[in-house]
Formats: C-alpha cells, sequence, structure tokens
C-alpha cells in the first residue's frame, strides 16, 4: 500500500484547512442542507487522497468530483420523490423545499444535461478558467465555450418562461 | 462580452458561505482514503497471488476515545534537527534488522522481528502511518552482529503503530559522553538521521547508515523540512548518558536531505549562552521559516527554502528580541527544559518552565503570530508535574508532555486569550513522557521518559485520548 510523503501529507492538509470550508459552502448551495454538503466534500477529498500522487491538479479534480457527486445525489433524491410521489398521492409535486433562495435557478441548473452542467458549474460557479475546465473535462475549449453558451442559453429561456 | 444580468448572474455572484469542517474530519477522510488505496492494493495482488504465507496481523493498539473507534493509524512527528558534515572519512555500516549489524540482509518474505525489550527513545514519523523508532534493545554482551555489545536498534512501523518490525541500525551504542546516538527524524522513509551525540544518516530506509564527522561537536537537535535537514552541532564537556549537558556553544548546520553534505548556516554560528554557562539551542522549523532558539534566550531565523542567511529576530524597532526565558541546560534527549519552543498553527508558542517546587512547575505560555517579533501571553499549564516537551498543532492547539502524563489545550493561543487545559485520558507511562509531538491536528505520538518502557504512545484525537503501542 503506498504511504504518504511527509511533504504530500502537509501538501494534502493544507490543502483541505485551505478548500474544505469553500468546497461544502460551494456544495452546500447546489444540496438541501449542511450533512450533505459536508459528506459530498468530505467524500471528494477521499477519493482525491486516495489517488493523491497521481495528479496534477487536485483542486481541478477535487470540484471535479464534487461536480459528479452533486449529480450523483440529485438523481438519487430524485428516484426518492418520485418513489414518495408514487406512493402518497396527497404530497404535492415538490413537497421537499429548499430553504434558500438559490432553489429556482438550482434546479433549473439540476435540470441541465451532464454535457452542459458540468462546465457550468466548474466555470461560473467554481470559477476555474475555460482553460482548465476544458482539460478537467476533456474537451476542446471551443466545445467548452460552446457548451457554457448553450446552458446559459437554455437556463435563461426556461427563466423566462417562468417569470414571463 | 457583456452580457445582460438575469436571475442567473444574480445567483452566480451570490457569496458562497464557507462551512467549516467538523473536528476530526481530515484524519477520518485519511484513513477512509488509505482504506481504499489498501483495497485497490488488495484486488491489483489477488490477481497474481497463489498460496498466502505469513502471519495475521491483529492491531494491538486500541484507543477508547469519544467515537469509540479502533483507530487505523498513529502518527505523530518528532522533531529535533540534525547536523551534518560532509566529506571525507565517512564509515558506511549497514546493519541487521532492528540492531547494529554489519552487512546488507536480503529483502525478506516477512518483515524481520523486533529485538526483546525494545527500549524506544525517539520516535519519528513521516506520515500517519509511517514512523521509526530507536532505542535499546536486547541484552548487552548479547546484540550484534557486529558488536554483541552494540545494542541500539531501530524498529518501524507502516501501519501506525499497530504493528513494529526490524529495521538495520546504526553501529553505535546508547550516548556516553560524545559517543552513540538516542534520537531519530526521517524525511520520508528513506532518509532519516540518528543522533545524539554523534550523527549518522541513511538514504535508503535503513539498510546501510553513513556516520557524519562532526569534528568534535555533538549532534543536539535536528529537523528535516521540504528537502533540506538542519542540525546544531554543539561543543560539549559532558561524560556520561547526558551527552547535551555541558554544551556551551552552538552552531547550525544544514545538508540536502538526499546527500550527506553538510556545511554551516550563514548567521546562525557560534552562538553562546551569557556568560559561556552551558546551555542548549533548540530548532523549529516550519514549511517556509526555522526558527533557533539560541541559548542566550534569542530568537534566529531564516528561510528553509533556500539557503539564505538566517538572521536575529528583531522587535519593530530593529533590537534583538529577548525571549521571555532562555532554554537553560539540556534533559538527557538533548531538548531544553527551561524553555520549549513549538510552532503552531500561524505561529510560534514558548513555554517558560520555573524552576521544579517537589513535582510542581510554574509554566508560563507564550505565543508569537509575527515569527517571534512579539510575544503574548498565553496563560499557565496546569502546575502539578515537570514539563519534559511542547508540540503545537496545525490548527492551534498546543500539547505538554509532563512528568505525569500530557496535557493539552482545547483551544489555540492567540486572540482567544489564556489556553484552557485537560489532562490527556490514557497517557499512564509510569514517570510520564519525554516527547510528544503531533504529525497531524488529531494524530500524535509521545515517547514515555522511563527508558525501558518498550512501547510508544498514540493519539487519533487531537490529544484527549491515549492508547499504547508496544514496541515487539
Amino acid at each position: 500500500m503506498g504511504t504518504f510523503r511527509a511533504s504530500d501529507r502537509l501538501a494534502a492538509e493544507e490543502l483541505f484547512h485551505a478548500c474544505y470550508p469553500r468546497l461544502a459552502g460551494w456544495v452546500r448551495r447546489l444540496v438541501d442542507d449542511d450533512d450533505t454538503a459536508h459528506e459530498i466534500a468530505s467524500e471528494a477529498f477521499t477519493r482525491l487522497l486516495a489517488r493523491w500522487s497521481s495528479l496534477d491538479n487536485p483542486q481541478s479534480y477535487l470540484y471535479m468530483i464534487a461536480t459528479n457527486l452533486i449529480r450523483d445525489h440529485w438523481r438519487k433524491v430524485g428516484r426518492e420523490r418520485r418513489a414518495l410521489r408514487a406512493v402518497s398521492a396527497t404530497i404535492p409535486a415538490e413537497s421537499v423545499h429548499h430553504p434558500s433562495q438559490d432553489v429556482d435557478v438550482r434546479a433549473l441548473i439540476q435540470g441541465l444535461p451532464d454535457r452542459l452542467r458540468q462546465p457550468f458549474l466548474l466555470h461560473y460557479y467554481a470559477g476555474f478558467p475555460i482553460r482548465d475546465v476544458a482539460e478537467m473535462l476533456g474537451r476542446p475549449e471551443g466545445t467548452v465555450k460552446a457548451d457554457l453558451y448553450h446552458a446559459r442559453a437554455r437556463l435563461r429561456a426556461v427563466l423566462g418562461e417562468a417569470h414571463g | 462580452m457583456d452580457e445582460p444580468r438575469d436571475d442567473i448572474d444574480t445567483w452566480l455572484e451570490e457569496r458562497v458561505t464557507p462551512l467549516q469542517p467538523h473536528p476530526g474530519t481530515f484524519e477520518q477522510i485519511r484513513r477512509r482514503a488509505r482504506r481504499r488505496k489498501a483495497g485497490r492494493a488488495a484486488l491489483t495482488a489477488a490477481g497474481a497471488v497463489v498460496v498466502l504465507a505469513g502471519a495475521i496481523t491483529v492491531p494491538r493498539l486500541i484507543l477508547n476515545g469519544p467515537a469509540g473507534g479502533t483507530p487505523v493509524a498513529g502518527s505523530g512527528t518528532s522533531t529535533p534537527a540534525r547536523p551534518s558534515s560532509t566529506g571525507p572519512g565517512k564509515l558506511q555500516s549497514t546493519g541487521t534488522p532492528g540492531q547494529a549489524t554489519s552487512s546488507p540482509t536480503p529483502t525478506p518474505t516477512a518483515p524481520p522481528p523486533v529485538p526483546p525489550n525494545f527500549a524506544a527513545s525517539s520516535v519519528t514519523f513521516v506520515s500517519t502511518s509511517t514512523g521509526w523508532v530507536i532505542g535499546q534493545a536486547g541484552t548487552p554482551g548479547h546484540c550484534g552482529p557486529p558488536n554483541a555489545n552494540i545494542c541500539t536498534s531501530v524498529a518501524a512501523t507502516d501501519d501506525g503503530g499497530s504493528t513494529w518490525h526490524g529495521v538495520p541500525a546504526p553501529v553505535t551504542g546508547a550516548p556516553n559522553g560524545a559517543s552513540g546516538v538516542s534520537q531519530i527524524r526521517s524525511l520520508d522513509g528513506a532518509s532519516a538521521w540518528a543522533f545524539g551525540p554523534q550523527l549518522y544518516a541513511t538514504h535508503d530506509g535503513g539498510q546501510t547508515w553513513a556516520h557524519i564527522p562532526t569534528h568534535g561537536t555533538r549532534v543536539t537537535d535536528l529537523e528535516t523540512v521540504s528537502g533540506t535537514v538542519y542540525a546544531v552541532w554543539a561543543k560539549c564537556a559532558s561524560t556520561g548518558t547526558d551527552f547535551a549537558a555541558g554544551c556551551t556553544t552552538f552552531s547550525l548546520y544544514s545538508s540536502p536531505a538526499g546527500h550527506d553534505n553538510w556545511s554551516p548556516v550563514p548567521g546562525a554560528t557560534g552562538l553562546q549562552a551569557s556568560g559561556g554557562a552551558p546551555g542548549t539551542a533548540q530548532l523549529v522549523l516550519t514549511g517556509t521559516t526555522g526558527y533557533l532558539m539560541t541559548p542566550g534566550g534569542q530568537l534566529s531565523s531564516g528561510p528553509v527554502t533556500s539557503p539564505a542567511r538566517w538572521r536575529t529576530v528583531t522587535t519593530a524597532a530593529g533590537v534583538p528580541v529577548s525571549l521571555p526565558c532562555a532554554p537553560g541546560a539540556a534533559e538527557t534527549g538533548g531538548h531544553p527544559l527551561q524553555a520549549m519552543l513549538a510552532s503552531t498553527g500561524p505561529g510560534l508558542v514558548l513555554l517558560c518552565a520555573d524552576q521544579a517546587s517537589g513535582n510542581r512547575q510554574a509554566k508560563t505560555l507564550y505565543y508569537s503570530a509575527d515569527g517571534g517579533r512579539s510575544w503574548s501571553p498565553a496563560g499557565s499549564a496546569p502546575a502539578r508535574s515537570i514539563a519534559m516537551s511542547l508540540s503545537g498543532t496545525p490548527t492551534g492547539p498546543v500539547l505538554v508532555a509532563t512528568s505525569g502524563g500530557i496535557v493539552f489545550s482545547t483551544n489555540a493561543p492567540g486572540a482567544s486569550g489564556a489556553l484552557t487545559w485537560r489532562t490527556a485520558r490514557g497517557a499512564t507511562a509510569a514517570g510520564g513522557y519525554s516527547y510528544v509531538g503531533m504529525t497531524t491536528s488529531d494524530q500524535g505520538v509521545a515517547v514515555p521518559a522511563n527508558v525501558s518502557a518498550d512501547a510508544v504512545w498514540f493519539t487519533y484525537d487531537g490529544g484527549a485520548h491515549w492508547g499504547e503501542s508496544p514496541v515487539r
């Protein structure tokens, strides 16, 4: 089993202290509660540390994992809500209310296809440059720019419908 | 291209509110990551394994901490720094696992055992799982080869102290005047240094040890960070086991960690206590800066990432800082007893220990957030027992090893005012502990003061609870 060198351990701990609060806060705006945010942030760091020695850009990897974990979480919650509605017709369609004002936009982002949602969250929300996002997703920069344009267009269109 | 502002922009521009991790989160993550790596390694190996021979190891280390869990990995960083010298005359020695020996040992299929009666004097951890301990083991007259009277031994762990195995040791005895070694520090599991008072280095995980000539001086402290090793070389006159008791002149040396190429650190040589009285010097390294508490009660510092000159730390007015206390004479392991320096969180912490009265001793702490230029009182540690060692943590709380156990602060020094203290549970070694060091904010290791104890102690919860790990 590979073990951390002291320098790796210190670097990992420094990265944790530097990045965890913001990552967890970032996740928190995309999920319903603090516990889930901590779970996802912790799991992202666990996967990061398990692959530490083979990574060139740990922070990018961290947010990439978190983005995927958030997607999985949304899918799981969606399944649960559908199952809940199936057994209880009295429960309104969106009975699990999100406390924050983020919900409208968040729900719309949630509805984006993976192809558009990932670059949207990584670039606009996590703040990674398009070049980094392209590298993280293995897509040409031009493709990422196009994906971002389409994501915004789709979100704006749905928002327009909702507010119109 | 300016896009019209909309709800999306509003949402995106809303500030992310950081969520602070719960205590212990990082160590939980590290343990989980290690289990997954181990699982992957096992799966990888499974395809090739035909016969599995060997012993099933049951972890012996059980802590009854608040979480009630079984710790997975131990940790602890031991802190001495090392001096070095380069040059001709290096003596190369190799060893039999566990004790001082003279020939390399073929890679065994099972780890070599730890010699019996291992009396640990120093420990070093390079990660929460990998650490080395040095001490004396076996019975004089029945040790070696190559010398039946040399019983210096090294043991290592790869699982945080759950199990230990023997590692070849330097061929030298216990401290006796200018000869012998008692302390150990490792950088990465490959390079390590045994010192106090002599200096030995290995760069192959302990398979071979090279004696580093120190030109008549004794190595009293050693630390390594970022590819460089630093050590305090002292001119001493004492005899017997207290090799650092009569040291009067101290110089800081450094070497690239991967090579034995030692040279004096400019600006940190020829340091003496007032009037040339016996004293000691203590080295503390952070990731960027090194600090040397001088025998005269001043502080020198310099960058550890470049070979720049070290300078005396001064006040804003340019006056050399006089620490609230001076280190005084050294204890058996070479560490100061009257002033103990450690890095903690973003700053430095200093413990000033008064003259003991019976089993009581006033212990006043000070904190510096500006690299030692100014110091603020941080309260007092419990007066019972005699302070032996001080350790900080990455998040700020500090620990003190004493003749009666271990105490830890529940807060970090700084704006919060005086430190508040609690007594650690499970730190029950008779005679207390000569050393405590924290590898992370949660995980640490302590060496019992009783040199006949064949164990070291670990904590996994920031020092609140400790468990014994027999070195066997």
